[in-house]
């Protein structure tokens, strides 16, 4: 009956998606050194609509991560085509891709990243530090988005005195609060034991039901099903 | 961001405590000596008020002699006064322009009390040391048989005693047996030289058997040279057999006057230079390693939208943050100096250093900073988060 639910929750979003929220084509990725060249993306060609759940699986060291970065323009492609929300990046100044990964893109991290320095409230407001808004709004959002995540009660706490979950929620609210229509997601239940990662998937999915993108990269086999679209690499190269 | 900045400094401020304490130390010192450099500056902008060029001192010692000293001291100026050579000359007490002796006492006039530097003088000095008068004249030997003595005062002395009035004409009591009448005002007299603070000073005028005063100045035509001095010497050694005859230039008494101010300024000056160095070279090392230690911060930044030039400003921001608590302690011992009036000097000598040293850290801390800064701007943020 809950399977049965889920494939209705599918189709209906299906039925939504509109165009491609994250546009790849021909990506490329090299390392050079002085005595090696690595090709750590070959040949990538990738749509993610809008709304939609999207995974990436992939054993170690096969450029899951580098494609994380690069759709999170976080890293340049050595060659190729990147289009976010319908805008091609390339061309972009280091302030124009601050400010969309500031607006559209929300990031959540197998390590958290969390500064131990500053407290829930205060590593939540990050991202609106670098928009023009107020402390009492930013203030307001930071409320918000920890009460999204059921960690209201622990804003004056500092990250040192949660649990590894609760720091991923944490992690969560962050990538949240400024409403990006865009999550990516660098194996968020990595750190994290098997009913904590269910959380926490349970979590990105009431996002993607409100209308958020997700890209989650995985190793679990048993998340990656639970998502939309599962996309494997291997050796940098898209096999499914 | 300024607060979230302050919030991260103030987190962490366990471990930023000897950066903040090192800071602070490095601002004492640094007020301490840009006092000294502006107290030194402000007075050597001020004229001395008084002409030295071609001035010499010539010192007589009675050593034993004991007979009829003021008659021969009258004979030995009459003598030097005969001289071609000689513009004018006049008697001093031995505390001559530029020499390290000091006479000093106070005067009261209408119960307000002013200490000063005392000279005892001719009627000649303001020719031989071309000291203009502002009020009044100088001194002349008519002026004995009155019945108080006569004395010429400088400007600032005659603020200090008389507030808003004149000091013209008015008798001043130093104790109760000796009054003075003032009968002239001269700007400034700052006898120690260029880097003398202006204090007030009074001129007295010698009596004829006066015999403790044994230097005469003699102002000499331009182009005098040591044949006359020699000459001098000579006659004055035959005139006044026994006694110790020595000339000095006041030209080069003042550059030895002001080498010892200097010295310690450049001394200071070094030692200061060495710590703030030492400081700047902490700064530098203890910001690169806390850029080394905080990649994953600054990817996770660069991720959240900020930019290189914000990563820069962020860790610029934070340096100075913590260069304003070191300050804001710095500024709560500095204030005391010119509140309690320490070492008695002007307010504004103390403000000027305090802005002054404030400036200084904030260029230093920032020099120190900028490097760092730049760097961690320059981490890729996919590598930063990478090795986090």
């Amino acid at each position: 009956m809950v399977h049965g639910l889920s494939s209705m929750v599918k189709k209906q979003k299906r039925t939504t998606y509109q165009h491609a929220m994250i546009k790849l084509q021909n990506v490329e990725k090299v390392y050079r050194t002085s005595s090696i060249e690595t090709l750590a993306l070959n040949n990538i060609n990738l749509d993610v609509k809008k709304g939609e759940f999207v995974s990436i699986m992939g054993p170690s060291g096969c450029g899951k991560s580098t494609l994380l970065n690069i759709i999170g323009l976080l890293d340049a492609p050595s060659k190729g085509h990147i289009e976010i929300d319908g805008s091609p990046v390339e061309r972009y100044t280091d302030k124009h891709l601050a400010e969309l990964r500031n607006r559209k893109l929300g990031f959540i991290f197998q390590s958290f990243h969390l500064i131990n320095d500053l407290s829930v409230i205060d590593n939540v407001e990050i991202p609106l530090l670098y928009r023009n808004s107020s402390a009492k709004q930013r203030r307001d959002a930071a409320q918000e988005a920890l009460e999204k995540v059921g960690l209201s009660n622990r804003m004056k706490h500092f990250p040192k005195q949660l649990s590894g979950g609760q720091k991923q929620r944490v992690a969560i609210a962050r990538a949240i609060v400024g409403n990006p229509e865009i999550i990516l997601a660098d194996e968020p239940t990595g750190n994290l034991d098997s009913a904590m990662g269910n959380e926490i998937l349970g979590i990105l999915q009431k996002l993607n039901s409100n209308g958020t993108t997700i890209v989650m990269v995985t190793h679990d086999e048993a998340m990656a099903k639970k998502t939309d679209r599962l996309i494997r690499l291997f050796d940098g190269v898209q096999v499914s | 961001m300024l607060r979230h900045l302050f919030k991260l400094i103030w987190n962490k401020k366990g471990t930023h405590s000897l950066l903040i304490i090192e800071v602070w130390a490095a601002f004492m010192v640094l007020f301490g000596v840009l006092t000294l450099i502006v107290f030194n500056l402000r007075n050597y902008l001020q004229p001395i008020g008084f002409q030295y060029e071609n001035v010499w001192n010539l010192e007589l010692a009675t050593n034993q002699d004991t007979t009829e000293i003021a008659a021969k001291l009258q004979r030995a100026v009459q003598r030097v006064k005969s001289y071609p050579e000689v513009v004018a000359a006049s008697r001093m007490s031995s505390n001559t322009p530029f020499s390290a002796n000091q006479i000093g006492n106070s005067v009261t006039y209408n119960k307000v009390d002013v200490g000063a530097d005392f000279y005892y003088t001719d009627t000649e000095l303001h020719k031989v040391l071309e000291l203009p008068l502002k009020k009044g004249r100088w001194y002349t030997d008519a002026d004995l048989v009155g019945k108080f003595i006569p004395i010429v005062i400088n400007q600032v002395m005659e603020d200090k005693l008389f507030q808003n009035e004149s000091g013209l004409n008015k008798v001043i009591k130093r104790d109760d047996k000796t009054m003075y009448k003032v009968v002239g005002i001269v700007d400034k007299f700052k006898a120690k030289g260029q880097f003398m603070s202006n204090n007030p000073a009074l001129f007295e005028m010698l009596e004829k058997k006066d015999r403790w005063n044994g230097n005469i100045l003699i102002k000499t035509k331009p182009g005098t040279d040591a044949n006359f001095e020699a000459q001098l010497v000579k006659d004055m050694a035959l005139m006044l057999p026994g006694w110790g005859v020595e000339v000095g230039y006041l030209k080069d008494s003042r550059k030895n006057r002001e080498n010892l101010t200097l010295v310690p300024v450049l001394i200071f000056l070094i030692v200061s230079g060495f710590l703030l160095t030492n400081v700047a070279l902490g700064l530098f090392g203890v910001l690169n390693l806390n850029i080394a230690k905080r990649k994953g911060e600054i990817g996770l930044r660069r991720a959240m939208g900020a930019t290189e030039s914000g990563v820069t400003g962020q860790f610029l921001g934070e340096i100075w943050v913590l260069a304003t608590f070191s300050l804001i302690i710095g500024l709560i011992f500095a204030v005391q100096f010119p509140i309690m009036h320490v070492f008695d000097l002007d307010k504004e000598i103390y403000l000027i250093a305090i802005f002054a040293a404030v400036v200084v850290i904030y260029i230093i801390v920032t020099l120190c900073a900028w490097f760092p800064s730049k760097q961690a701007a320059r981490i890729h943020p996919a590598v930063a988060l990478h090795e986090e």
